[in-house]
């Protein structure tokens, strides 16, 4: 096990001789005993934190010779982790019925196995304090458990009847429908829910599976027979990475899952299609609303971002660096200042953005604002994008946001948890370890230059949509002190989209 | 350095897992579980100090705890501790300006215009009092007085500017690998922040100390701005936020509890610099404040720093007043009836116990009985009566007060007066038989499972230990498993026949809005069980959608051939179906023959 834990060991050496030399007395500048306190922090020495980065490969192995498991050990605490991700998910969703890869997901943990009922397996769990758990995004499924490493076998055992044969119990099934059917009934009386689900059309289109919502008849109609068939295509091990952190001994594991690989049976059918396919809508630029009856508006401004799949290009480092400068770095960004702490407009504001491997991603500035301030913020928000576009970022904001990135990037491998989902990610993705090695070197010659022009060849304010949630009868006046109204945008001309019957996702009258 | 030796020493062999899933009788004795190895000091002003050591980490995640929040409030000044929290982030003497001198001028003379400003807005509040306007605070009603002295103050407030560097105590930690920076407030405690990389503590020290000394509070106005923004989006925007914060103020009738934590409107346009100044030196001297740190350190260089920049900070002049306002006892039910864009739901609450009190522990394990998948309240009205599609319990015990609460959500048209009556045939139970050994023990299994869980997570074991310093004690993260292992099936009957009185409970039934239905429910619908409506209420809609004439003529004659076979409480449904698939065929007659992508 010694080379599984060299990543904490360098770490915690290095620290422990670093600490020592910076004990009082050693590197006091004042040579007094009792040390002054410096006037400014700028002015604190520290000693290096040296970090290196795990290696990937060294925790890689293979289940009877196909099936890839990260494996890291960790015997602080008598617990293991262990957790697969599953080549499935929303994409392969049957356009009659969205939602199925989710019901499937969510049937395998609560719909009993082919030994135990619902009833009985609920209660082993619980009674074993296991945590057992799935879950499905729009390209993989996942499951997982937290065992205590006493109980270890049980919980495997529990875990691999629940992934190989799920039961799909027709009474559980019907509760988990009839869970999302209330859940469907509630999709109007969230401002923040209308937001998402419209923008998300906005950008990609009703049918495209990232944006696709279920009606109640669509998710009515799925039966016992579709989850089946679903988990029975693409629930299995020539799909699945697993990671394994914890308590435990790597070889000991590595049979253990090998021995419940071997027992999956073989399926006649092909692997799932991958990768995903690519969405066919043009978003249309132009500003948007839906009327709600709350005091505040809430908005999202931005556009769709290209797909980006290979992961060496030079555009992604200045990108992040970018977005940190312009409204995700908290207190230190742009926007933040400018909306919230200058004018007090917003408790949360600023910009978003993600570069897909898979499909488009998407920029996109979001705040909440008083109704009569909606425009007043937009504004704002507008004038920090053409900035970053037309002014090189100064010096000093490069170094924060840099330096940011930089410093709190060993945060991504702090426990053996993080370093093998971590890894396993990189490996269900196709993306080298090598890319972690890289990262930090990238973060650090990025120049002013650098983000200049990513902002001006990423944003463009001419494609921008913005999407208006509120009362738009008090948004659209604008302030109380006409510093801006919603008819600087878009040519004054705001597009209102009608609400959806919460259940047939049909336009209400 | 012994890399590897277990963390935590303290830990045992769990016995009851051999008796896991097995016939063996089940132990009813206490289980040891795992420990926090907290070390903690004192310094001579009265700051406590917890540390707990985790070499295997590269950071540290670091917080202090303020023992002060809503509930050492009152009328006039609610919501201040919240607002305060947010103050504490705009610099202090040395960071966030460019010439402190000049900058406090400006603070003073913006502290004159706004004492004007208040003076008017008391003129406003008469005439509101007098129905001359409506609310004081409303832009519409400014008088040339006070649009006059506003613009005073926005002049005042570009001076400022100019004098500022912005947001830079958050700046300075960004640019040094720290991360998470952020404060939370509740009734009882504000609690501050970060993680910091492992050899970056003294810059914690150096900043945190900064910020006790010296704040300043700058942007005072427009950070009221961003509160007030704060309670829209949490309390004003959401589905039942509004009925929330009324049912918290119905609940509490004498006790601080009683008003919310970001503060009443009107308080919220009426705080002074004066009142931050006051409530600081009261609430932020070291001896009301403990320090805690979590992470890779050496433990001797936190003492030494801690004595050389917390050190500095001088003890309060007084002690922090005690909360002396106790809540009075209840004698009657209280009932909320509300209506809102929401579920239907039901909350029941019933007055408790404050933290550690001795009942807390047997409260605590009442609640796992009812909660989870397999707890009693998912199973009776989720699975077995299908009439919820969630239910849970809470206890929340607070500083000076706890309450004890039930909330279910409705599933198809149950009313939230049956799952009122199903939670309390839950209660009933559990007042009427102890519960049995099994049950009890899988409660207990998870209970010494997650003491180690928690350990797992650094910046949730800050979070912890600030949250029990907040309360009175952070001992009670060690003391809670056992004296909880320690409950019997007997504490559990004991407490429920106690605490869950009707005169001691609140409840605020929540119905949809007249109007935000999802779909009414036909009347001829409403008799049947749920399932054969919902798959009805299906039909319905595809009828309604149905292009094609044939088909729906063809469902017709399907439904006259079945309709005498049916038993009579269906009979209803099936006119229904067939008035409705009439009336589909007659609008699809009507209909313009040629209306493909025409305007509506």
């Amino acid at each position: 096990m010694s080379f599984e834990r060299s990543a904490y060991g360098a770490l915690v050496l290095t620290l422990a001789l670093s600490l020592a030399s910076a004990l009082p007395g050693s590197a006091d500048s004042t040579g007094r005993k009792g040390k002054a306190i410096p006037e400014r922090p700028e002015q604190l020495s520290f000693p290096t934190l040296d970090f290196e980065i795990p290696q990937g490969d060294r925790y890689r192995h293979s289940i009877a010779g196909s099936t890839p498991a990260y494996v890291v050990e960790d015997h602080s605490l008598p617990l293991v982790n262990i957790s697969v991700r599953i080549r499935s998910g929303s994409y392969l969703d049957p356009a009659d019925k969205p939602g199925l890869a989710f019901l499937t997901s969510s049937l395998v943990r609560r719909g009993g196995t082919a030994s135990k009922k619902a009833e009985d397996f609920d209660e082993e769990v619980e009674f074993l304090a296991a945590n057992i758990g799935t879950a499905s995004s729009n390209s993989h499924s996942q499951a997982f458990a937290s065992c205590i490493t006493q109980a270890l076998d049980s919980c495997l055992e529990l875990f691999f009847e629940m992934l190989r044969e799920p039961r799909f119990q027709l009474s559980r099934l019907e509760v988990e429908k009839a869970r999302l059917l209330e859940g469907l009934k509630q999709r109007n009386d969230d401002a923040g829910d209308i937001l998402d689900r419209e923008w998300d059309w906005l950008l990609l289109g009703e049918d495209y599976f990232v944006a696709r919502k279920p009606t109640a008849d669509q998710l009515t109609s799925i039966q016992p027979a579709d989850l089946r068939d679903f988990h029975r295509r693409s629930w299995r091990p020539e799909g699945m990475v697993f990671t394994v952190s914890g308590d435990i001994d790597t070889k000991e594991i590595l049979a253990k899952l090998e021995h419940y690989l071997s027992q999956w049976p073989e399926v006649a059918a092909d692997l799932p299609a991958w990768p995903p396919s690519l969405p066919t809508k043009k978003p249309q630029p132009g500003l948007y609303y839906v009327d709600k009856d709350i005091p505040q508006g809430k908005v999202y401004i931005g556009h769709l971002m290209p797909q980006v799949t290979d992961w060496d290009n030079p555009d992604l480092a200045p990108l992040r660096v970018m977005n940190e400068i312009l409204g995700a770095g908290g207190f230190s960004s742009r926007i933040v200042q400018r909306i919230r702490s200058d004018e007090g407009l917003a408790y949360s504001a600023g910009t978003n953005y993600s570069i897909e491997p898979l499909w488009p991603g998407s920029f996109f500035v979001s705040y909440q604002s008083k109704s009569s301030t909606v425009a007043l913020a937009a504004k704002i928000a507008l004038e920090e994008i053409d900035r970053i576009q037309r002014e090189p970022v100064s010096p000093s904001e490069l170094e924060t946001a840099k330096n940011s990135l930089i410093q709190t990037f060993p945060r991504r491998f702090e426990s053996a948890n993080q370093i093998a989902s971590t890894f396993a990610f990189d490996q269900y993705l196709g993306r080298s370890h090598d890319y972690w090695h890289k990262w930090r070197g990238q973060m650090a010659k990025i120049t002013a230059a650098d983000v200049q022009r990513v902002a001006q060849k990423y944003l463009d304010p001419s494609q921008f949509l913005m999407l208006v949630v509120g009362k738009w009868d008090d948004i659209a006046p604008g302030d109380k002190d006409a510093r801006a109204t919603m008819k600087e945008f878009f040519d004054g001309k705001g597009q209102p989209l009608p609400i959806r019957d919460p259940l047939t996702l049909q336009p209400q009258p | 350095m012994n890399r590897k030796r277990r963390l935590f020493s303290q830990l045992v062999t769990l016995s009851w897992v051999a008796a896991l899933i097995a016939t063996v009788p089940i132990t009813a004795a206490a289980q040891p579980t795992a420990q926090v190895p907290i070390e903690t000091f004192e310094l001579d002003n009265g700051m406590r100090v917890l540390t707990v050591h985790r070499p295997e980490l590269a950071s540290v995640y670091a917080g202090w705890v303020a023992h002060v929040g809503s509930a050492n409030e009152r009328p006039g000044i609610t919501g201040i501790s919240h607002f305060f929290e947010h103050m504490m982030f705009k610099g202090t003497h040395i960071i966030g300006t460019r010439d402190i001198e000049r900058d406090l001028a400006v603070i003073a003379e913006q502290e004159e215009v706004q004492e004007k400003i208040r003076a008017e807005y008391r003129k406003q509040r008469e005439r509101s009092r007098l129905g001359e306007i409506g609310d004081p605070f409303d832009d519409q009603y400014r008088t040339p007085e006070l649009e006059q002295l506003e613009q005073r103050f926005r002049e005042l407030v570009e001076e400022q500017r100019a004098l500022m560097v912005k947001d830079e105590y958050d700046q300075i930690y960004t640019n040094a690998g720290a991360s998470s920076l952020n404060a939370f407030t509740t009734h009882d405690l504000t609690a501050y922040f970060i993680s910091v990389p492992a050899n970056k503590l003294e810059l914690w020290f150096w900043m945190e100390s900064d910020r006790l000394s010296s704040p300043v509070f700058r942007e005072f106005y427009s950070e009221r701005d961003v509160v007030y923004e704060e309670r829209r989006l949490r309390t004003e925007s959401t589905p039942t936020g509004k009925f929330d914060e009324m049912l918290d103020s119905l609940f509490w009738q004498s006790h601080p509890y009683s008003w919310p934590v970001v503060g009443w409107p009107s308080d919220l346009e009426s705080y002074t610099q004066a009142q931050a100044d006051e409530y600081f030196a009261t609430y932020y001297a070291p001896n009301n404040l403990t320090a805690i740190l979590v992470g890779n350190f050496d433990p001797e260089r936190v003492r030494e720093l801690a004595q050389r920049y917390m050190g500095r900070l001088p003890r309060g002049e007084q002690e922090p007043p005690d909360v002396v306002t106790m809540e009075v006892a209840q004698n009657a039910e209280k009932r909320m009836i509300a209506h809102c864009d929401c579920q239907p739901q039901i909350e029941v609450r019933y007055h408790g116990v404050p933290f550690r009190h001795r009942d807390s522990y047997a409260l605590d394990v009442l609640a796992a009985l009812l909660n989870g998948s397999t707890g009693r309240l998912y199973k009776a009205l989720v699975l077995e009566q299908e009439i919820a599609s969630s239910a849970s319990s809470r206890q929340d015990e607070r500083k000076w007060a706890g309450l004890f609460s039930l909330h279910a959500e409705s599933r198809g048209d149950a009313t939230p007066e049956q799952l009122e009556q199903a939670l309390y045939a839950e209660i009933r139970k559990l007042q009427e038989a102890p519960v049995a050994d099994r049950e009890l023990q899988k409660v207990k299994n998870r209970i010494s499972a997650d003491a180690y869980r928690r350990l797992q997570q650094p910046f949730f074991l800050l979070f912890q230990l600030m949250l029990y310093d907040g309360l009175g004690d952070y001992q009670y993260i060690n003391q809670w498993s056992e004296k909880t292992l320690a409950v019997t099936a007997e504490d559990v009957q004991r407490v429920a026949k106690k605490y869950f009185q009707p005169e001691n409970r609140a409840v605020g039934l929540y119905y949809r809005k007249a109007g935000t239905n999802a779909e009414e429910i036909p009347p001829e619908l409403a008799e049947l069980p749920e399932p054969v409506r919902q798959s009805i209420q299906s039909e319905l809609r595809k009828i309604r959608a149905e292009e094609d004439p044939a088909v729906l003529e063809g469902s017709l004659s399907q439904l006259a051939a079945q309709k005498g076979q049916m038993p009579p409480q269906y009979q209803p449904a099936f006119s229904l179906l067939e008035k409705e698939i009439g009336d589909r065929l007659k609008a699809l007659k009507e209909q313009p023959a040629a209306d493909d992508g025409g305007e509506s």
